[in-house]
């Protein structure tokens, strides 16, 4: 399941869909993570998984990050790791910026998944021990 | 999607020819086997990677290379940096032949979490999934060495039982239960040290910490949770979050008494007996099974998680990790009652009790469906009377929260499993759909899947009137809903009523009016009503109409046309007669008041019209019983620019089924009554001396009435002399130079083709009824007959007016 969600990262960006009535332009600001728009919807079994999935989503400026849960997951979980992992990724692999930082260097990406979704499992981490993952990363 | 240089890169990764993907590799490897592996191995590894990743189809690497890779990984000296790089690539590889990895030799924990992920990738066709799975038990099993930690394995099996369930033996699953317990229950509540720094002047002692927080800063009073807070966090408490993580799934796999496993001991039969003669004897837990023990200590856990839960964080971001829990509290709660009843009045009383927390509190809203769950499943088990939690979670949350999606999606998750429910006319639930459209129309693209699929469920002869003006409404509900949340956000100086003498403006004003307020109300109710009165709603349709461009209206818009043709999909295998003609009455009667959003009245006129003609052939009655309507719509030139397609579509319809053969009540003189109308309409459209202003009208719509004229004619001959003049005349029609001004040449040459056709066939009175009343189709073949009217047109005109050198076949 983390192969799966890191490749969602990268196919389904497209199939995220940012529906909402306005898209703010302003990419130099700090990032509103808190307001960043986000979502769930469901894919039938055969497009693309075998079975049927939820897929969590979030869309920071010009990114979407997407988190495939099986229907029986904790959705509000899944939600609350994606905004956790977007900052750390966004940050550590400079996604805003020009570098292709996303693409070599998979270790870092590799890191951070299995601190926070550690073979593909969600994680119920209060504040304290997510700063004590950051310390560790 | 990318930036530039990414994009770049991931050209040139994939461009790559294999030549120059073994030279690359094998100089990866002399680094690899070179006695320090520093930055030029890591950038080279790195490059390998994207290599291998970015293309769709899977790259060759050397067997030997490959091997090394796995050798560098397992090997003591490596940097992690470089253990991780090795891992993903041969991950990405998978599955793999050349793979010698075992995880059987390996202590360290962290290694043998990356080793694993590899294993687990290889889909399993050497039994990889068994040999992890039984690894990490047997390393849980014994104690680790010193400075190695569980946590890093406990999600390997985590993922190994989501898997392959069977992996793990019975007794295997009760050592696991057996540490879970303990984990769960008895992690320490003082908090961990910092990890000693070292170095020259770092002092040995460090300050005695205190004990774990709640949240809310208050001193921990029971054990520790992921709710309890502390600076620095021990082993066991690392463990404490991570058994709770996977208790849920842990639970549904081995949960339930007794697994069934090819590699349980044969000693399973009597253990079953004896835990089953324990669990309804009040015991010490010390004494209870493994698994009963586990159910047991989780239970505790849930019970505390959700007295947790109500405390009021420090930081911020807690109070959605407290929800997040709360729900997995219910939600592993009710597995357990469904496990072992015994536990099932315990947890009523106090679920009963958190529903009175925590329903006011739109915040906790989410936590409602599981609390909602729970009580469908076991409160017959419990005798609770749980009506009135189904009550206010179907009238109020979808009246208040329509616009929260993520709660919009759970709930209707929510009504997709409980879907029976909604069949029982009387319950609450069924009474309630118009509020679930509130969801769909405020959370249109990730809802109409889901209403696709829920839909049916709530369709039945009792509903389908209700639901068929919902769905024609349903842009205007997303409106109203706009207005409503607008509404509710201004100040309350400005939400007077406003004078009931001075019309409205704007939407804003029009939810404050008198004369709107009831029209708002129903179209914002929350309960399913037998009144059926549409049209008092044109009014707030057309004021509504200011907010047809809102990007929220034309999402909601573009769902409608899909569930309306599910809609009468569904409809068709239960209407009866009747249903069928209200449906019709109500289909013309809509088509005049409808949403006024441009794009959405045409996609909906074009359902509607097919959908009309499916109603037809189901009731083909139809069209005698309704005569009157049917009548009254199509004498009414305006339809015709209007509504086109459903014009033609009744024109049509008209000339198929007003026949004695569909309907012995059908007499002469009501087919006269249509011929006369019809004949009046295709008179004004076709006249010779039209105004500059008048406009021209649909092509179609002229062949459709000079067809139907034509069949009412061939079914009651003396009408023929009428048709056959009329038709005669369209020549002059066709070239009169008003005419040609307006129409296309190719439209003009298509209708007067039809007419000289038509014509003929008229001229032979017997073979024309043969064509024009055809006996009801119940063979496919004579469908496809009926079908083919235009073809069996030509043929005749043919026949009568044969082309030099054609010979008939």
């Amino acid at each position: 399941s983390r192969q799966v969600a890191s490749q969602c990262r990268l196919l389904q960006s497209s199939s995220a869909r940012p529906l909402s009535p306005q898209l703010p332009q302003l990419p130099d600001d700090p990032i509103p993570l808190q307001d960043a728009p986000g979502g769930l919807f469901q894919l039938p079994p055969g497009d693309p998984f075998p079975e049927r999935v939820t897929v969590a989503w979030l869309s920071v400026v010009a990114i979407a990050l997407a988190l495939v849960c099986d229907p029986q997951e904790n959705l509000s979980l899944a939600e609350i790791t994606l905004r956790r992992l977007a900052p750390r990724l966004l940050h550590s692999l400079h996604l805003l910026g020009p570098g292709a930082d996303v693409l070599l260097r998979p270790e870092v990406a590799d890191g951070l998944l299995d601190r926070l979704l550690p073979h593909g499992e969600m994680l119920f981490l209060n504040q304290h021990f997510l700063q004590a993952v950051d310390r560790e990363l | 999607m990318f930036t530039a240089a990414a994009e770049s890169f991931l050209k040139q990764a994939r461009e790559i020819q294999e030549e120059e993907l073994r030279r690359f590799a094998s100089r990866v490897a002399s680094l690899l086997q070179g006695p320090e592996l520093g930055p030029e191995a890591v950038d080279c590894l790195q490059r390998l990677h994207l290599t291998v990743a970015a293309t769709k189809y899977p790259r060759r690497l050397d067997g030997k290379f490959v091997e090394l890779l796995q050798t560098v990984l397992c090997s003591s000296k490596c940097p992690e940096q470089v253990q991780v790089l090795c891992a993903a690539i041969l991950r990405e590889m998978s599955p793999c032949n050349d793979l010698i990895l075992s995880c059987d030799q390996i202590q360290d924990t962290k290694l043998l979490s990356l080793v694993s992920s590899i294993l687990l990738a290889q889909g399993d066709k050497k039994g990889e999934v068994a040999a992890v799975g039984q690894r990490i038990v047997k390393v849980l099993e014994r104690r680790l060495p010193e400075g190695q930690s569980a946590r890093y394995i406990l999600p390997v099996l985590s993922n190994v039982i989501s898997l392959s369930p069977e992996s793990l033996t019975e007794e295997q699953v009760n050592v696991v239960s057996k540490k879970m317990a303990d984990w769960l229950r008895y992690a320490s509540t003082q908090q961990g040290v910092a990890q000693p720094s070292g170095g020259f002047f770092s002092s040995p002692r460090t300050k005695q910490p205190g004990p774990v927080t709640e949240v809310d800063g208050a001193i921990a009073t029971d054990f520790f949770t992921v709710l309890s807070v502390g600076q620095y966090h021990t082993q066991d408490q690392w463990l404490n979050v991570q058994a709770f993580s996977m208790l849920r799934s842990w639970l549904l796999c081995y949960g339930d008494k007794g697994l069934k496993t090819p590699k349980s001991d044969d000693r399973s039969g009597m253990d079953k007996s004896v835990m089953s003669t324990v669990s309804t004897l009040p015991t010490s837990s010390r004494l209870l099974p493994p698994k009963e023990r586990l159910r047991e200590k989780a239970f505790e856990y849930c019970q505390r998680l959700v007295e947790q839960s109500h405390r009021r964080p420090l930081k911020k971001d807690d109070a959605d990790l407290q929800k997040a829990c709360l729900i997995e509290a219910v939600t592993i709660m009710d597995i357990i009652c469904k496990q072992d009843s015994s536990y099932v009045h315990r947890a009523a009383s106090f679920l009963k009790v958190l529903h009175g927390r925590i329903c006011g509190d739109a915040t906790y809203a989410r936590a409602l469906l599981p609390i909602a769950q729970f009580f469908l499943n076991h409160s017959k088990v419990a005798a609770v009377d749980s009506d009135a939690i189904y009550r206010h979670l179907l009238t109020d949350i979808p009246a208040q929260l329509f616009h929260n999606a993520s709660l919009a999606f759970e709930f209707v998750q929510f009504c997709k499993a409980n879907s029976q429910l909604f069949t029982e006319t009387s319950s609450v639930f069924r009474q309630s759909f118009p509020n679930l459209f509130k969801f769909l129309a405020w959370n249109s693209p990730p809802l109409i899947s889901e209403f696709v699929d829920f839909l049916p469920s709530l369709l039945d002869a009792g509903t389908a009137i209700e639901i068929f003006h919902l769905l024609l409404d349903l842009p205007c509900l997303t409106a109203a809903l706009d207005v409503q949340l607008r509404s509710a956000a201004l100040p309350t100086s400005e939400k007077a009523a406003s004078d009931p003498a001075v019309p409205p403006s704007t939407c804003l004003e029009a939810f404050r009016h008198p004369l709107y307020r009831s029209m708002f109300q129903h179209l914002l109710r929350a309960k399913s009503t037998s009144e059926d009165a549409p049209e008092r709603l044109i009014p707030l349709r057309q004021l509504l109409g200011s907010l047809a461009s809102s990007p929220r209206v034309v999402q909601c818009a573009e769902t409608v046309p899909v569930l309306l043709e599910l809609f009468f999909k569904v409809v068709a295998e239960f209407a009866d007669g009747p249903l069928i003609n209200q449906l019709v009455v109500l289909l013309l009667q809509r088509s005049d008041q409808l949403c006024e959003i441009p794009a959405f009245k045409d996609d909906v006129y074009r359902v509607l019209s097919s959908q009309l003609v499916v109603l037809c052939k189901l009731h083909p009655a139809l069209i005698v019983e309704l005569s009157t309507e049917i009548l009254e719509f199509s004498g009414a030139v305006s339809n015709i620019q209007n509504k086109e397609a459903i014009f033609t579509h009744v024109v049509w319809a008209v000339g198929e089924y007003l026949s004695v053969c569909y309907d012995r009540r059908c007499t002469v003189e009501q087919v006269l009554r249509f011929f006369e109308a019809l004949e009046a309409v295709l008179f004004e459209v076709t006249q010779l001396r039209p105004l500059p202003t008048t406009p021209g009208y649909p092509p179609r719509a002229i062949s459709v009435l000079m067809a139907t004229l034509t069949k009412l004619a061939a079914r009651s001959q003396d009408l023929i002399p009428r048709v056959s003049m009329f038709l005669s005349k369209m020549r002059t029609f066709v070239q009169s130079p008003a005419v040609t001004s307006v129409y296309q040449e190719e439209d003009l040459e298509e209708i007067l083709i039809r007419a000289t056709e038509l014509l003929n066939l008229l001229k032979m009175p017997s073979v024309a009824q043969v064509v024009f009343t055809p006996p009801v189709a119940s063979t496919r073949f004579q469908r496809e007959v009926n079908n083919s009217l235009p073809c069996a047109l030509r043929m005749v005109t043919r026949l009568l007016e044969p082309t030099p050198g054609f010979m008939p076949g």
